[in-house]
């Protein structure tokens, strides 16, 4: 037992910090993908800032495009990182500790782009401080009443405790990895380990500040997609206008953010050849969660219908019926595609356990969530309340090479996590094995 | 001072339970340990982390923050929007929500670095290291 567990907290080391080691040939083509990416969202956007919002598609009436459904899309994803840290630690759910760390950083990385897409909307970006409460020579503050500027404090609290709690999970691991290293880059894990060294005393109040910081995070699981949400929710437009809206974002948030996870472990396990440690059971685990939120996702769709059509109002029920046979039917049973009837094949429990069909799945998912919100926002705006007033709308190139740009950002992000910071929880696994 | 260390938590525990029936006081060993092993406090009889009241402390500052940030500048600079009273305490509540919890978050963040002397330069310069042994250190 005593060589036994030396030797496996040895190996985990080992292995963990290989995945660290010089890049590989497919990592500086993957890094070079995204890196341009990234160039391409950096130069559409100065071309947008140029010329102004006149070269996106959106239009009177769909004042809200892409990016918008981007916004949504981004943050969405983001919530899985924190449901898996936090509530599945509260839940002590043991599947957690492969993914905790690749969904923390997903999720911060998530916030960091969707958190510019509200910017890149604004007529002049560089104002965008203007959201924030601050003493100024006008004397007038931000609108609290609004719900767009809950958002502000919603998304920035999220970022800030994400990181946090990102950092403070990291804290041990930082010591395992200044060890292995010598030279400039153990002075720079040092220092950000900060002089960590796992006595007792640091040990109970970690413990406990991670108990704390978990259930800190938990109420923002729910919170933060809620008053996404209520940005729709609290206007009078048909389509937004109703009270399912916040856990119906929150579940499908929670589904994308799984799918998400699975798109990045899935071929990450493969590359950095940790199989060992992140074991299909745990992908069960968490195939599991996205199978529950895409039932509850597609009871919400059912829910819509229901009240839409029991409330009487012309313009609910007009909306919904557009929506499913309308100019954007297509996207909307994309949707149910993707969302509902792709994910039922999780019951077999076969499938559940294939890595290849989850991570096909997963694709699904992204599309099918990204196109609920396409479908949310778009349909809603381009058939208001007044005939006269209907328009459609088609995103421009600025809008598309911004948005797969965002993909560009999102990926160099993380691919430079893989490399700079270890990938795995080590000390959670080796509390676990013991 | 004596060092005891150990490559597996069970002998680790049991030398840990030998010296403390021994008599020596709590107070004079220190413990390193990879992860945390739980029931060594209980074996020490140690009290538990102070970190809670930091996060008392920042949760209620978060929400005093709130409120008083939202119902301050709602006075300070009295316009009446949509038709909603001046103070309108449900859309503050959410604010005050995303205040109690990132103060309280940073607060406890704050306190933990305190409370267990971190940053500590002296390890940041020549770390103390231990490996993956567990060690009991006896003064």
């Amino acid at each position: 037992m005593e060589t036994n567990q030396k030797n496996y907290f040895l190996q985990l080391e080992k292995d963990v910090l290989a995945a660290m080691e010089k890049p590989t040939k497919a990592y500086w083509i993957a890094l070079g993908i995204s890196a341009s990416l990234l160039l391409m969202w950096a130069a559409i956007w100065a071309y947008q800032i140029i010329n102004g919002l006149y070269v996106t598609g959106i239009n009177n009436p769909v004042g809200w495009g892409i990016y918008l459904t981007n916004f949504v899309f981004w943050v969405g994803i983001a919530h899985s990182g924190t449901l898996i840290s936090a509530v599945l630690f509260l839940f002590r759910a043991k599947f957690r500790n492969a993914f905790n760390r690749t969904a923390e950083a997903m999720t911060l990385f998530a916030i960091m782009v969707a958190g510019l897409f509200p910017i890149i909307h604004l007529g002049r970006p560089w104002k965008f401080y203007w959201l924030l409460p601050y003493p100024n020579q006008r004397l007038l503050w931000t609108n609290f009443k609004s719900p767009l500027e809950w958002d502000v404090f919603a998304v920035s609290t999220y970022f800030i405790v994400s990181l946090v709690f990102f950092y403070v999970g990291l804290v041990p691991d930082l010591a395992v990895v200044r060890r292995y290293n010598s030279g400039i880059r153990k002075k720079i894990y040092s220092i950000l380990s900060l002089g960590w060294t796992g006595s007792l005393k640091q040990w109970l109040h970690y413990n406990k500040l991670y108990l704390f910081l978990a259930a800190f995070a938990t109420p923002l699981v729910i919170s933060v997609h809620s008053v996404v949400s209520w940005d729709f929710a609290m206007s009078v437009t048909p389509g937004w206008h109703t009270t399912i809206f916040a856990p119906y974002f929150v579940s499908g948030a929670i589904f994308s953010g799984t799918a998400m996870v699975m798109t990045l472990v899935i071929p990450m396990r493969k590359i950095l050849k940790l199989e060992k440690y992140i074991t299909i059971d745990k992908f069960e685990g968490i195939a599991k969660v996205m199978l529950f939120t895409s039932l509850i996702v597609t009871y919400a769709y059912i829910v819509e219908y229901g009240i839409a059509i029991y409330s009487g109002n012309i313009f609910e029920t007009s909306i919904f019926k557009y929506r499913a046979v309308g100019d954007y039917a297509t996207i909307y049973w994309i949707m149910i595609l993707c969302n509902s009837i792709i994910p039922l094949t999780l019951f077999v429990k076969k499938l559940r356990r294939s890595l290849v069909y989850l991570f096909v799945v997963s694709i699904f998912v992204n599309i099918g969530m990204w196109s609920e919100r396409f479908n949310i926002i778009i349909s809603s705006l381009s058939k208001e309340f007044e005939p006269y007033a209907w328009g459609t709308y088609s995103p421009s190139f600025v809008e598309v090479g911004i948005f797969i740009g965002s993909f560009g950002m999102f990926f160099t992000f993380f691919l430079l996590f893989l490399k700079l910071l270890p990938v795995l929880s080590m000390s959670e696994i080796k509390e676990e094995v013991h | 001072m004596e060092k005891f260390a150990f490559d597996d938590q069970a002998g680790f525990l049991t030398k840990l339970k030998e010296l403390v029936d021994s008599g020596i006081s709590p107070k004079k060993i220190s413990i390193f340990m990879p992860y945390h092993v739980h029931g060594v406090e209980e074996l020490l009889k140690l009290q538990q982390s102070s970190v809670r009241f930091f996060a008392l402390v920042g949760a209620l500052t978060g929400i005093i923050l709130g409120f008083g940030l939202t119902i301050f500048t709602s006075y300070h600079y009295p316009i009446i929007t949509s038709g909603k009273p001046l103070v309108s305490i449900p859309p503050f509540i959410i604010i005050a929500f995303a205040t109690t919890i990132l103060i309280g978050s940073l607060i406890t963040f704050g306190g933990f670095l305190i409370l267990s002397a971190l940053p500590s330069p002296k390890n940041i310069a020549e770390p103390e290291e231990y490996g993956n042994q567990f060690v009991i250190l006896v003064d």
